[in-house]
């Protein structure tokens, strides 16, 4: 089943056409990336999915729910990371995740258990107590990732997961996403190519509203090392 | 209800954790010592002028009638000195409501779990509604204090149905204030543009009353209506009256729907 289905989705500020008239669909269990230059169109996106804001026209569908006419059982069915992750300062990490499990309607008797789940696979179980104002970026961004997994949604809409990072917590990032392949759907935006090389299985290009590639990495690369970057250049161009 | 009062609960921590709101009850509780202060004096005077003038207090001119007893001298005077020090506190609680969610982009989070606008609109009046309680709750210690140290010829110090209905009068004001501050605050994401806007509504209502009589009929009649003052008036002499109940219930019931409206509204620019 597609867990993913858009039909000609636009979203239009007044004038300024922000993304027309997207089709794509991606499946159960994929990682997908999600690329194009700032501006393009990608956050747009992923806040029609998530339900955050409607679109002009067209369709999306979150594991065969309406994002405009079922919000509630399609949200129920996404963990989202904004990008910047939605902390309230004062509070402290636990404090947040459980206020967040309460607003996903985790099971009052699994609260405890899911925010130890999540806080072992973003690696934050130290950081429990201490309050997210005083993180630094990297510890805030898991936070966010940890926040995206409670209650184990279906589909994970990550945007930008690993920005402001600095490379040893890139790749941690990065191999927490990997683990999750197969479990959970997840669609990650980003704008730096070699991340999305290494864990994605399916790339779609956005450049100024449109879908200019939705293929296999493999069929966009073509096997070679520099292929995604040459394609990406390519597609983007003016 | 579970996600309410998951909302409702982070509103107050929000509150209680940062210095804001004891910054709130500090000032709030030195202002009306200050007010309750200056009552005793103005009472304690009073009483002494009744006993030495001649025709006692028939003597005295009408308004200081009041002073005859605790209850109307001191209690009433201070509640209604608090609704006046409500408009400028309320402000200061509400702005922050969904001013802030959106400056920390915690907007986001709010709007893609999955619950309903009304949800988030009900959890966040209710914390706001915990917290100008709190901050009225500091109040209650004068007439307790007076029923401890005062005495009365008549028996009890204070006529305790009378100061509680005052009570409930302030804490409607208070809770309306705060729904019409949420509202203001789901509009902007400038906390001081929420405060300041909140309470230049809250003070024009309140000056209502005083432009009422050189308005024409029917103008003067619908101002007079909605006269803060007027409405509030015979909860504070401690007349258990529906109407007012009624009628500040419906105006809270009102800025809940029309935050409810603002915020489904921004989802579509």
């Amino acid at each position: 089943m597609a867990m993913i289905e858009v039909e000609n989705l636009t979203k239009k500020y007044r004038d300024r056409v922000a993304i027309d008239a997207l089709n794509f669909k991606i499946e159960e269990g994929e990682i997908v990336g999600f690329l194009g230059p700032n501006g393009a169109g990608k956050s747009t996106t992923m806040k029609i999915l998530t339900g955050f804001m409607p679109a002009t026209s067209g369709k999306a569908r979150v594991a065969g729910f309406d994002i405009f006419e079922k919000p509630l059982e399609a949200k129920r069915r996404i963990g989202y990371l904004p990008e910047t992750p939605p902390l309230y300062p004062e509070l402290t990490v636990r404090g947040y995740l459980k206020f967040v499990a309460e607003l996903k309607g985790v099971p009052r008797a699994k609260v405890k258990s899911e925010i130890e789940r999540v806080a072992t696979g973003t690696g934050i179980l130290p950081e429990l107590a201490r309050l997210t104002g005083v993180l630094s970026k990297g510890y805030r961004q898991r936070v966010g990732i940890a926040q995206a997994m409670l209650g184990d949604p279906a589909l994970l809409i990550l945007d930008e997961p690993t920005e402001g990072l600095d490379p040893r917590q890139r790749k941690e990032v990065l191999e927490l996403i990997k683990s999750l392949a197969g479990k959970h759907t997840v669609v990650l935006s980003t704008h730096i190519l070699s991340e999305v090389k290494t864990i994605c299985q399916k790339v779609l290009i956005i450049h100024r509203g449109k879908i200019v590639a939705d293929d296999t990495m493999a069929a966009i690369t073509g096997g070679k090392e520099t292929g995604l970057e040459d394609k990406f250049i390519q597609l983007t161009a003016e | 209800m579970r996600t309410i009062f998951a909302i409702m609960k982070k509103e107050l921590t929000s509150y209680l954790t940062t210095l804001w709101a004891w910054v709130v009850f500090t000032v709030m509780a030195l202002l009306s010592a200050v007010f309750f202060i200056a009552l005793l004096g103005s009472f304690k005077q009073v009483q002494d002028a009744a006993r030495e003038m001649p025709g006692g207090w028939s003597a005295l001119p009408p308004d200081y009638q009041a002073f005859r007893n605790l209850t109307d001298g001191v209690m009433i005077n201070l509640w209604g000195t608090i609704l006046v020090l409500t408009l400028f506190v309320a402000p200061f609680l509400s702005m922050r409501l969904f001013a802030e969610e959106r400056r920390n982009k915690t907007f986001e989070l709010l709007m893609t779990a999955p619950i309903r606008p009304i949800e988030i609109v009900l959890g966040k009046y209710l914390g706001a509604l915990g917290i100008v309680v709190m901050t009225l709750g500091v109040t209650i210690v004068f007439p307790i204090i007076l029923s401890i140290l005062g005495s009365s010829e008549s028996g009890s110090a204070l006529e305790w149905r009378t100061v509680l209905l005052g009570y409930g009068a302030m804490l409607l004001w208070g809770a309306t204030n705060m729904a019409i501050g949420m509202f203001i605050s789901s509009l902007t994401e400038s906390q001081m543009v929420a405060a300041f806007v909140s309470f230049a509504v809250a003070l024009v209502w309140m000056l209502i009353k005083s432009v009422a009589p050189s308005a024409d009929e029917p103008l003067r009649s619908i101002l007079n209506y909605l006269a803060f003052d007027s409405q509030m008036q015979n909860l504070l002499k401690g007349v258990l009256d529906l109407k007012p109940i009624v009628f500040f219930g419906s105006v809270i019931a009102l800025f809940l729907l029309l935050t409810h409206r603002s915020i489904e509204a921004q989802r579509w620019t």
